[in-house]
């Protein structure tokens, strides 16, 4: 054989394994999309990927069962806000952290770094009496501050921070010398500059937010104010059984849109969680 | 050109208020002010209170904290039986998915480091999973994975297999959780390596080819060593992310059965937030800061022992 | 136009200081220089002057106004960067008009003074240009028009031609020496290349380690430098630097200073003689050939090299046996501390 083509058999061999490798991967995936579909004794019956009887009422019961639509909502404008706040936050700290000189920076960073070893669910029950004493159990606000403010904001101060201290300075010394304020150099010459970190931040926080998942079962109650993952385990009839084909049309509906925004921009996506990564 | 013009360079001739130096750390510490502010409230205040929790007992019946010292670690946690059981659980988590995962993502990462047509493909296919809810994951799984009917025992038995009724037998509880929880994670720890493989000089690899290494040994020789690093962050941010994982428990299990997948996390969940005992919870999210605190910083000394 | 006044000015990060004590006056209408090894500190007190570095003490005077707190921008300077720090986000009009833009010059006025800089400056054709379609020569015309259109008292260079090639710096470097031939305004001028220093400057200030080992004219440095470091540092090749017993047999002519430990005489100021007793001898190790010069290495008895620099085409070939002396104006005495004695 000539080295060509064991080089192809070889080629072949790895393509043949990860393709195995795949399958529990994707399979979930297709599987969610079908049973989505079914009725509840298809779902019981001989499985079968595609559904003998598309069932596309499913789809609309979601909405009925619970205020599903209204829920969908919640997690969007929840996404969104914690993303703007955590990208505001962060690169303004980021920024100081990266270029002034002020007296206790080096304690700063000292603090923050060990807010990023410790993890939520350590503080969980004392944010629990703090926000029940603010009075906003059942609201959307710990659901804001407390992903914007915790370990996940400081990894975004420390990203922004990096990106930052890796920028021409000299294009701020010319900002300062036209005149610019520090806040006018942050806003105009920074912050443009750094797209690729504020949009890696952006991604990462939003699906942080977006799954989030510990915070919303201990301070929601009403169904009017779940967030999709709680919505998404709440689909159970009466004796606490899961209504599969409702839950798993449901799961379809806020799992579709993001593995599609995923498919589009695949690379930017997975480089974003790389960077963070490497930071945390 | 005319430059005698005063009013070009805005001037004034106020002596200044601030000097330099207090001008520049008054603005920056209004930059840091927000994340001060919000450390304040929502972290170091809380930490000081899990640590003065944890040592009150405050539970229903008694309705406000009483300060009781160390009882809570000695006689709560330590005599009991139940703390011990789900200490055992989150070590056998971790002990079953770290090098699963790891070792998993290396293979990839190996695979997938170097272009080659479908590379793309594969990768997007990996990385799904990790953008995904964790929710959202286990319902799918938990489908897939019910006893009779379920879709894995329906597959098995085409090829003669009775398979187990998966979640609901401790062992087999926990086997499935740790493996669909590789699953769900193991593509964000693939890119880690794919970006370390990445940054490797093909150069090494080169020379050490030249001098007649075989693949095995440029891996074992060039390439691993120099993973080291890579490897050791993977390592404790996977260890850590094993004792962290609820959500994931909470929809496939909910701790069951028989509390054979009652994890950590789940537990500090459940004392705290189902049966309202405060004080023990405090005592329980105490171990785990430790645990993660421990694991953090014996990865520093490793790593400052290596640069020495 | 203003003259720059500098009072023991001193800088601290943490405990290291960077500057340890400058006292300097540049002239109004003066063209300074900044002169030194890297790390000196030469661009430190440039910044300082900016006002992108607060002064850790001492005093900073700009056109008779104290300035150590006043904001960079409200100095009345203006500053061409080593990177040239264009917005790449802007055109090169915008660029120029920046600053004026944000201390709200009415856009006529900008536009105005923007074009008559463009003018100046022959960035007429560019001013719809984007940094990135710029050449490096223009990119440091339009980073002197950003400074011009501010019409600043002073202006600052900080190491400005570093990043081109080297015709093009020749090239630049006349064009700034014209361009303050025209402006008459005050400039400082940061460099670590002491040709820069010497065509360009008025007065040379000599940096080194945070401290200034001399000020003068180019001439003054280069025919009476202060100490040793000046002395080596200023005209290229370097001096040479023998122990001082060798000046008798240099210049037999010449008394030798009571404090003189050592003799240094520039390359181009020895000339290459018969091996006499009263001349020098050494041996020729080297010959490089330049073109209009060749510069030939000789080593003493003593096992010290020495440097040559000659005109001549036809120069002794390795291994010759020659005598080197030089004219006793050309002799520089100093000390066991490096200081010049007369």
């Amino acid at each position: 054989m000539t080295r060509r083509q064991i080089d192809i058999i070889y080629r072949t061999c790895w393509t043949l394994a990860l393709l195995i490798v795949a399958i529990p991967f994707v399979f979930p995936f297709l599987w969610m999309v079908s049973a989505g579909f079914k009725s509840t004794t298809e779902i019981f019956g001989t499985p079968s990927l595609l559904p003998r009887v598309w069932r596309y009422e499913n789809f609309i019961e979601v909405f009925t069962y619970q205020p599903f639509a209204r829920q969908y909502f919640n997690s969007l404008y929840i996404a969104i806000a914690v993303t703007v706040l955590t990208l505001i936050i962060s690169s303004l700290a980021g920024y100081a952290l990266a270029r002034m000189r002020f007296a206790g920076a080096g304690l700063l960073m000292l603090f923050l770094v060990s807010a990023l070893m410790v993890p939520e669910e350590v503080t969980i029950i004392p944010n629990f009496f703090l926000i029940r004493s603010l009075g906003l159990i059942d609201t959307h606000w710990p659901l804001i501050l407390l992903p914007t403010f915790g370990p996940h904001g400081v990894m975004a101060t420390f990203l922004m921070r990096q990106y930052f201290l890796a920028l021409p300075r000299e294009l701020e010394d010319a900002g300062r010398m036209d005149g610019l304020s520090r806040i006018g150099i942050w806003w105009r010459i920074a912050l443009p500059m750094s797209r690729p970190a504020l949009a890696a931040v952006a991604i990462i926080t939003f699906l942080f937010s977006w799954n989030l998942f510990l915070e919303p079962l201990i301070f929601l109650s009403s169904l009017e104010m779940f967030t999709l993952p709680l919505a998404l385990s709440n689909f159970n009839d009466s004796y606490g059984l899961p209504l599969w084909n409702l839950q798993l049309a449901a799961t379809t509906l806020a799992v579709l849109p993001i593995l599609i925004v995923y498919l589009i921009a695949q690379r930017q996506i997975t480089e974003s969680f790389a960077l963070s990564g490497v930071k945390g | 050109m005319d430059l005698s013009r005063p009013e070009t360079t805005a001037r004034n001739d106020r002596a200044p208020w601030l000097t330099l130096k207090t001008r520049e750390m008054l603005e920056a510490w209004l930059f840091v002010s927000p994340t001060v502010i919000g450390f304040l409230i929502f972290f170091l205040g809380p930490l000081v209170a899990v640590v003065y929790f944890s040592m009150t007992e405050w539970n229903l019946l008694s309705q406000k904290a009483t300060f009781v010292g160390l009882d809570n670690f000695n006689d709560t946690l330590f005599k009991n039986p139940d703390f011990w059981h789900v200490v055992r659980n989150s070590v056998v988590f971790a002990i079953g998915l770290v090098p699963l995962n790891m070792a998993l993502a290396l293979t990839l990462a190996l695979a997938l480091s170097r272009p080659f047509f479908g590379v793309v493909f594969f990768r997007t296919v990996f990385f799904a999973p990790v953008i995904t809810s964790a929710i959202a994951w286990a319902i799918v799984w938990k489908f897939l994975l019910q006893g009779e009917g379920g879709v894995i025992n329906q597959m098995l038995a085409l090829v003669g297999i009775t398979g187990p009724n998966w979640l609901r037998e401790p062992n087999w509880a926990m086997a499935a959780v740790i493996v669909t929880r590789v699953i769900k994670m193991v593509g964000l720890n693939m890119i880690l390596y794919i970006a370390a493989l990445q940054a490797v000089p093909r150069d090494y690899e080169e020379a050490a080819r030249l001098e007649g290494a075989s693949r095995w040994q440029v891996f074992t020789m060039v390439i691993w060593p120099l993973l080291a690093p890579t490897t050791l962050v993977i390592l404790v941010i996977t260890t850590i992310g094993s004792f962290k994982v609820f959500d994931h428990i909470y929809q496939m299990t909910g701790g069951g059965p028989e509390n054979g997948t009652l994890v950590l996390a789940f537990y500090i969940y459940q004392q705290g937030f189902k049966f309202f005992n405060v004080g023990y919870a405090a005592a329980l999210a105490m171990i785990m800061f430790v645990i993660v605190m421990a694991l953090t910083l014996i990865q520093v000394w490793i790593r400052r022992r290596g640069t020495q | 136009m203003a003259d720059v006044v500098l009072k023991d000015i001193r800088k601290q990060f943490g405990a290291t200081e960077i500057i340890r004590g400058v006292d300097l006056t540049v002239d109004e209408g003066e063209f300074a220089v900044f002169v030194g090894p890297s790390g000196c500190g030469k661009s430190t007190l440039l910044r300082m002057i900016s006002g992108l570095e607060d002064v850790s003490s001492g005093e900073l005077h700009i056109g008779g106004r104290r300035m150590n707190d006043v904001q960079a921008a409200k100095r009345g300077v203006g500053m061409v960067f080593q990177s040239y720090a264009l917005y790449p986000h802007l055109n090169v009009r915008d660029n120029m008009g920046f600053g004026l833009k944000v201390r709200k010059v009415p856009v006529d006025e900008r536009d105005r003074r923007v074009r008559e800089a463009a003018a100046t400056l022959k960035l007429d054709a560019l001013l719809d240009r984007y940094p990135r379609q710029l050449s490096g020569g223009q990119r440091q015309r339009v980073a002197i028009g950003r400074a011009i259109v501010g019409s600043p008292d002073v202006f600052l260079f900080d190491e400005p031609l570093s990043n081109l090639d080297a015709e093009l710096r020749v090239h630049m470097r006349s064009e700034i020496a014209a361009l303050h031939n025209r402006l008459k305004t005050t400039m400082i001028y940061v460099t670590h290349d002491q040709i820069e220093a010497m065509t360009l400057a008025d007065k040379i200030v000599v940096l080194r380690d945070g401290l200034v080992e001399q000020i003068g004219s180019p001439r003054d440095l280069y025919e009476k430098p202060n100490n040793v470091f000046v002395a080596q540092f200023i005209g290229s090749p370097r001096m040479n630097l023998l122990p001082a017993a060798e000046a008798k047999l240099i210049s037999p002519t010449h008394a030798l200073p009571a404090s003189a430990v050592s003799v240094g005489v520039r390359p181009e100021h020895l000339r290459v003689v018969e091996p006499t007793t009263d001349s020098l001898s050494a041996t020729v190790t080297l010959n490089e050939y330049t073109g209009a010069v060749t510069l030939m290495h000789v080593e003493l008895p003593g096992g010290q090299t020495c440097l040559v620099v000659d005109d001549k085409r036809d120069m002794p070939p390795i291994g010759t046996r020659i005598g080197l002396t030089a004219d006793k104006d050309n002799l520089h005495f100093f000390d066991a501390d490096g200081r010049a004695v007369s």
